[in-house]
């Protein structure tokens, strides 16, 4: 009997190994997908690695204000105070894709945990929960996560959770539809008739295969929450105290038309990083959904 | 010297208005000016509402007694002749003949007597009017004040948007004074310009009052004044042409850009009353801000000279103390805490507050209560590491958060700007004197400050009409504060009126856009 489980063991492992490796062969082949994530990973690479060898405090006044890039010494010039935005644009992205990970964690998970129940007990559950999640849908989310962080400061923290609780909607109509479909999978009725509670089905049967469009969507959660950090920057509605790519956009505002390099290095920043989001999130939507493998 | 040439300047600036009628144009009768206030005022009465959003509005629907000119010298204004008794307790004023309210009716020391009242008892300025007692009313066109102690601020209350004379017969009903539906409806007013409409967070349109007592005035035959809260929105449309006027601009990069431009012109003459000044605020009951040396050390570390030259771009003058520059009371010879990074070092060590492994000393807070303040609170944290302390920006989401957290004393430091009012009396005195020391209010002594000389010296300054003797109590006065430093000053705020070189007589004097426009006209 337990030889008859290791060799079905074996077989999915199998299985599973494989459909990973055609995951990844379709994904590959992909060339915008590639070019992204090529893009992402120098882009990590300058924000993580570049502090080691440029270690210029992000905060210290170094030189003249509004010197221009490639002058000086200062690679990408100085901003309104003197201080240079090369340290800047490190700290400042390493800042901003913090928060965009953790504000997308953030409103997955409470988009799954909302999705998830609506998909998986339909009736009222669902009703009451869908109702919830368009109440937050119609609502302004900038406005909305505005009012967050007027009520409660701004700090990290809390543009972080006002991102999150604002931009789960999607996320709950993703997962509950996936639920919707895979809760009449047959492999869930053999569950449900072994006896197994509701939540060893969500989680552990019907969530691992609801997966892939969540994931893609969490993907690009990442690349809207960085622009969302940036808005709030802008509007001078994050902590002054840590360096963000917004924040460096929002400081320097004010001066856009005698200084407009240093707003612009961060605005192009963001916008590479996004789109480098953006494209990886397509790969991996291409790679994961197998309805559209024949595209 | 500077006072000489000051000197100088003014009597050529008086002979060319002297010569202006024979040399230049006559001014024209006639025409629309358009102009930009910043914010919906919340009424059109400044006897009952300080704040030039009101007070610009304000002063062209009502008269107040006096006027004053470029060189701070009282004119006649409604009161023809006005006389001080020798004791300074009786101030005697002769009304002008034959000026009538908005509606009609003749502005009789009855009203003048109601005005004073009215603004005693609701006006935030309790100074202004604290030491009138009575105002006697023997005939129709004279009203004796009479005070309880000689009150050098007087004159200067008496003008501009500080005493606006009201309608009794409007105003005497029984209502609230602070909200009279006549305040923004209907205005029953007796300036150059009466009401036409008043349509929130658009505009104040006004016109040209016929029966006003001044002969041959006002020049223009209505000002639209738009209400515009973006800077960029104002500057682009002074560019156009669209506006022809707007005061208190006071961002510097639009400032040099419009300076730029020849058809326009950029005062920064008309801001010396309302006194603008922009400081660095101490608590000085807080844990490390409560030691002199430590506010020292910081004072020395922060380089004014930057602020001025990077942050302003050369468009602000130098404060050095909490008395606007502009006002005859400035001394300038207090210590200026010019940057000396060793110094400041050297005070905290005294202090006690030795450098820690990691180069820092202690953490403090900085606040800021609005955006154009924000540049200024972020200097501030790699400044002060310098000398080892540790600041931490904090920002308020809006204006009411910030004012309650720093008039409950909740902050280490913070950037403000306060303005004079004219006389110290007004604007000074309640940033410094012990007794304003009043939670929940913010531009009162929210430093905390108290010093048993300093409230002596304000009180015998507020007490005698000899602006000699008064020069000297407001040097000792500065010298104390300027030693002890309850708050850091560092600038006057850049505020610049913006005309088109079509408007004539632009506004300049000590009142700027915050007084009757009568003599502007279109050329």
């Amino acid at each position: 009997m337990s030889e008859i489980n290791t060799q079905i063991k074996d077989v999915t492992n199998i299985q599973a190994t494989s459909s990973l490796r055609e995951m990844t062969t379709m994904f590959f082949r992909n060339y915008a997908a590639v070019a992204g994530l090529i893009l992402l990973i120098t882009i990590l690479l300058f924000v993580f690695a570049g502090p080691w060898l440029h270690t210029t405090d992000p905060f210290e006044m170094v030189w003249a204000p509004f010197t221009m890039p490639m002058q000086e010494g200062f690679i990408l010039g100085t901003d309104y105070l003197g201080r240079d935005i090369l340290s800047a644009m490190m700290a400042g992205g390493q800042v901003s894709l913090a928060i965009g990970l953790a504000a997308a964690l953030v409103s997955v998970t409470i988009g799954v945990s909302v999705g998830a129940f609506a998909g998986y007990y339909g009736g009222l559950v669902e009703e009451l929960l869908m109702r919830f999640t368009e109440f937050f849908q119609v609502l302004p989310t900038l406005l909305f996560s505005m009012v967050i962080v007027a009520l409660f400061g701004a700090s990290l923290l809390t543009v972080t959770l006002a991102i999150g609780v604002v931009s789960w909607t999607a996320v709950a109509r993703v997962t509950r539809s996936e639920f919707l479909r895979i809760r009449e999978m047959e492999y869930v009725a053999a569950a449900r008739s072994g006896s197994a509670r509701d939540l060893y089905l969500i989680f552990k049967v019907i969530l691992p295969n609801a997966l892939p469009p969540i994931v893609v969507q969490a993907n690009l959660m990442v690349g809207s929450a960085i622009l969302f950090e940036a808005a709030l920057s802008f509007l001078g509605l994050s902590d002054p105290n840590v360096m963000s790519w917004g924040q460096v956009i929002g400081s320097n505002r004010p001066y856009i038309l005698d200084a407009g390099f240093a707003v612009a290095i961060p605005g192009f920043a963001i916008f590479l990083t996004v789109l480098a989001i953006s494209l990886v999130g397509d790969g991996l939507n291409d790679a994961l959904n197998p309805k559209l493998r024949q595209r | 010297m500077k006072r000489i040439l000051k000197t100088v300047a003014t009597s050529v600036a008086t002979a060319a208005l002297l010569a202006t009628p024979t040399m230049a144009e006559e001014p024209k009768k006639g025409g629309t000016l358009t102009m930009a206030i910043q914010q919906t005022p919340r009424h059109l009465n400044p006897a009952v509402q300080s704040g030039t959003a009101t007070g610009q509005p304000g002063t062209q629907l009502f008269a107040s007694l006096l006027r004053y000119d470029e060189g701070w010298n009282p004119q006649p204004f409604l009161a023809e002749t006005w006389e001080v008794s020798s004791d300074g307790l009786s101030v005697t004023i002769n009304l002008v003949k034959g000026a009538t309210f908005h509606d009609g009716a003749p502005i009789t020391s009855e009203d003048v007597a109601f005005s004073i009242d009215t603004v005693k008892a609701n006006h935030p300025f309790k100074s202004m009017f604290a030491p009138v007692e009575t105002v006697e009313t023997p005939d129709a066109n004279t009203a004796i004040l009479k005070l309880s102690k000689p009150h050098p601020a007087l004159l200067l209350a008496m003008s501009s948007q500080l005493l606006s004379i009201i309608p009794k017969h409007v105003y005497g009903d029984g209502q609230d004074p602070k909200s009279h539906p006549a305040n923004s409806e209907g205005v029953v007013g007796s300036g150059p310009f009466k009401l036409v409409e008043f349509k929130r967070g658009e505009h104040v349109i006004l016109e040209r009052y016929e029966n006003y007592f001044m002969e041959g005035l006002p020049y223009l035959d209505r000002i639209v004044m738009r209400i515009l809260p973006d800077e960029s929105t104002r500057a682009i449309a002074l560019e156009s042409g669209e506006l022809q006027m707007s005061g208190f601009e006071s961002n510097p990069r639009n400032i040099v850009r419009l300076k730029k431009n020849g058809a326009l012109r950029v005062s920064s003459e008309g801001y010396a009353a309302i006194g603008p000044v922009n400081w660095l605020a101490f608590n000085t009951k807080g844990e490390k801000t409560s030691d002199p040396k430590v506010r020292q050390a910081i004072a020395y570390a922060v380089d004014r000279e930057f602020i001025n030259k990077a942050l302003n771009l050369g468009t602000a003058p130098t404060a050095l103390t909490g008395i606007h520059p502009g006002s005859p009371f400035y001394d300038a010879t207090v210590e200026a805490y010019d940057l000396d990074i060793d110094k400041a070092n050297a005070l905290l060590d005294e202090a006690g507050y030795a450098k820690g492994s990691d180069g820092m000393r202690f953490a403090l807070s900085v606040d800021y209560g609005w955006p154009a303040m924000k540049p200024y609170a972020e200097y501030m944290k790699p400044q002060l590491k310098k000398i080892g302390i540790d600041v931490a920006v904090r920002s308020s989401a809006d204006f009411p958060t910030w004012a309650k957290r720093i008039s409950t004393w909740d902050f280490d430091m913070t950037m403000d700007n306060v303005f004079n009012w004219g006389d110290p009396v007004i604007g000074v005195h309640r940033t410094y004197s012990s007794d304003n020391i009043k939670e929940g209010v913010i531009w009162s002594n929210t430093q905390q400050y108290s010093n048993a000389r300093v409230d002596e010296l304000m009180e015998m300054a507020g007490a005698t009409n000899d602006s000699n003797k008064r020069k000297e109590l407001y040097a000792e006065f500065q010298q104390i504060v300027a030693n002890e430093l309850p708050l850091y000053p560092i600038f006057a705020s850049p505020y610049h009126t913006v005309s088109s070189t079509s408007v004539g007589n632009a506004p300049d004097s000590v009142w700027g856009t915050s007084s009757p426009l009568d003599r502007v006209y279109l050329k």
